[in-house]
């Protein structure tokens, strides 16, 4: 019962931190904190497999987020006006759309949650190895055609995106 | 206790890389000169610059050190000498050596300064290169091994160790964790002479120090999961296992240092063309060849 408690508080502590690490995103200006924030919040989620025993997940998460992220970061650094945020400038719009939105995102989610029918749950969670087998069964089974069809389009999406970026290039070079 | 012992290592380990350092510098072997510098730096204002952003500033040098120490906690430096061993040990280790990119942006962005903004952004680049060079060969170490735990992957390099039964892997490997290190001639982030120090450059006094320890410690964190791959860990004979991986860790720091020692810094873009246009096809041929192996000889 001791850990059942424990692991229910580290969940509870890594979940609030990843909603607060969220509402950071939005409170600040400046471009770098507002995307180290959203890594944080994803590490935060990170760490929250982790006390759920997906230690797999959990590593995973936590692992590619910091380099999405960052990648990120020098994007938004790159695109917007005001990227240090001194100018305070206005980082929000379309406020009712977005709080109308994120409410019934909201609300649809926790339905979900609440009343799906999630089928016969494990009462312990299997070794963290097994774990990694089971996952590696199914990606290269029952889901492999999902996960190559993604794995081909975002492939696809890259080429036509360096693509699309190249003639603009060569026109300079032959101008 | 077991951790106690590990630590007391990586920092013994990070000792002697800065005396190998400051020999490589000044031509002089001195036993004292890290501790001297450490001692003068301790000493030394901590110069905060103008308008910072103050929280990153001050968590950049320590997310280093934790980084480069996370890394090093799943990495056994002989049977059961280890901080913790993850069913997931061959992944954390990139999980935490991606939190040094995150230290060296905040380092970067946080003091307000020029150069250290491009030594930041720098080494995002850097990441883009090294980053699957990492990746994709820790694969083909786990592949042997049918297993993420750093233990498993000793045990697999019984017989022949990993340096031999995938030499390619092994090349690409030593490269990204310079390039990690920022080593030179990968010294981006750092560039002495050319960013008067870059992500390091505002910083002075304890903040520095612990800047340079954290580095220190991910030279010798990136050694010993060098070792751990790809030298047989712990293996070998006479010596007792935890000596065996003392000695290697040392001998691929000094020569990570050694090669950097004689080697021009190497461009960004050509930095990132040789990783993706060279190095990312052979370690998919690595892959390749070892998935064979595995096969035909496990």
């Amino acid at each position: 019962m001791a850990v059942i408690t424990l692991q229910t508080f580290f969940i509870a502590l890594f979940g609030i931190a990843a909603l607060w690490f969220g509402v950071v995103v939005f409170r600040t200006s400046s471009m770098m904190r507002s995307a180290l924030a959203l890594l944080f919040s994803q590490t935060a989620l990170g760490a929250m497999f982790l006390a759920m025993q997906a230690e797999f997940l959990g590593v995973l998460q936590i692992m590619m987020m910091a380099t999405e992220m960052s990648i990120m970061a020098i994007f938004m650094v790159m695109f917007m006006m005001d990227p240090g945020g001194l100018g305070e400038m206005d980082m929000t719009h379309q406020k009712r759309l977005s709080i109308a939105a994120g409410v019934i995102g909201a609300l649809a989610v926790s339905g979900v949650a609440l009343f799906a029918h999630w089928g016969p749950t494990a009462t312990v969670a299997p070794a963290a190895a097994e774990q990694i087998r089971g996952l590696g069964t199914e990606l290269l089974g029952r889901s492999m055609i999902i996960f190559e069809t993604a794995g081909v389009t975002i492939l696809t999406a890259m080429i036509a995106a360096t693509a699309v970026a190249m003639p603009v290039l060569q026109r300079k070079k032959t101008s | 206790m077991r951790i106690a012992v590990v630590l007391g290592f990586l920092f013994a380990g990070a000792y002697l890389v800065a005396v190998l350092e400051a020999r490589l510098a000044t031509g002089r072997l001195r036993l004292a000169a890290p501790g001297w510098a450490a001692m003068a730096l301790l000493g030394r204002e901590s110069v905060v610059p103008r308008q910072p952003d103050r929280l990153f500033f001050e968590t950049a040098p320590a997310l280093l050190l934790i980084a480069a120490l996370l890394a090093a906690a799943v990495l056994p430096l002989a049977p059961g000498l280890f901080i913790t061993n993850l069913a997931t040990g061959a992944l954390f280790v990139n999980a935490a050596l991606a939190y040094v990119l995150v230290a060296l942006l905040m380092a970067g962005w946080g003091p307000d300064g020029a150069y250290a903004l491009i030594g930041g952004w720098r080494f995002l680049g850097q990441l883009i290169a090294y980053s699957m060079l990492i990746v994709m060969p820790i694969t083909a170490v786990a592949m042997r091994a049918e297993s993420l735990l750093t233990t498993d992957i000793v045990a697999s390099q019984t017989g022949l160790w990993n340096i031999l039964y995938q030499p390619l892997g092994f090349v690409l490997f030593f490269i990204a964790a310079m390039g990690v290190a920022f080593l030179p001639p990968f010294d981006l982030p750092s560039a002495e002479g050319e960013l008067a120090g870059g992500v390091t450059s505002e910083y002075t006094g304890v903040r520095l120090a612990v800047f340079r320890l954290g580095r220190l410690v991910l030279v010798i964190t990136l050694s010993a999961a060098t070792v751990v791959f790809y030298l047989g860990g712990w293996l070998g004979p006479v010596l007792p296992p935890w000596a065996w991986s003392a000695v290697k860790i040392l001998a691929v720091s000094a020569t990570m240092l050694l090669i950097g020692h004689y080697l021009p810094r190497i461009r960004e873009a050509h930095l990132l063309a040789w990783c993706w246009k060279l190095g990312i096809p052979l370690a998919l041929l690595n892959i390749f060849i070892v998935g064979v192996m595995v096969l035909v000889w496990p």
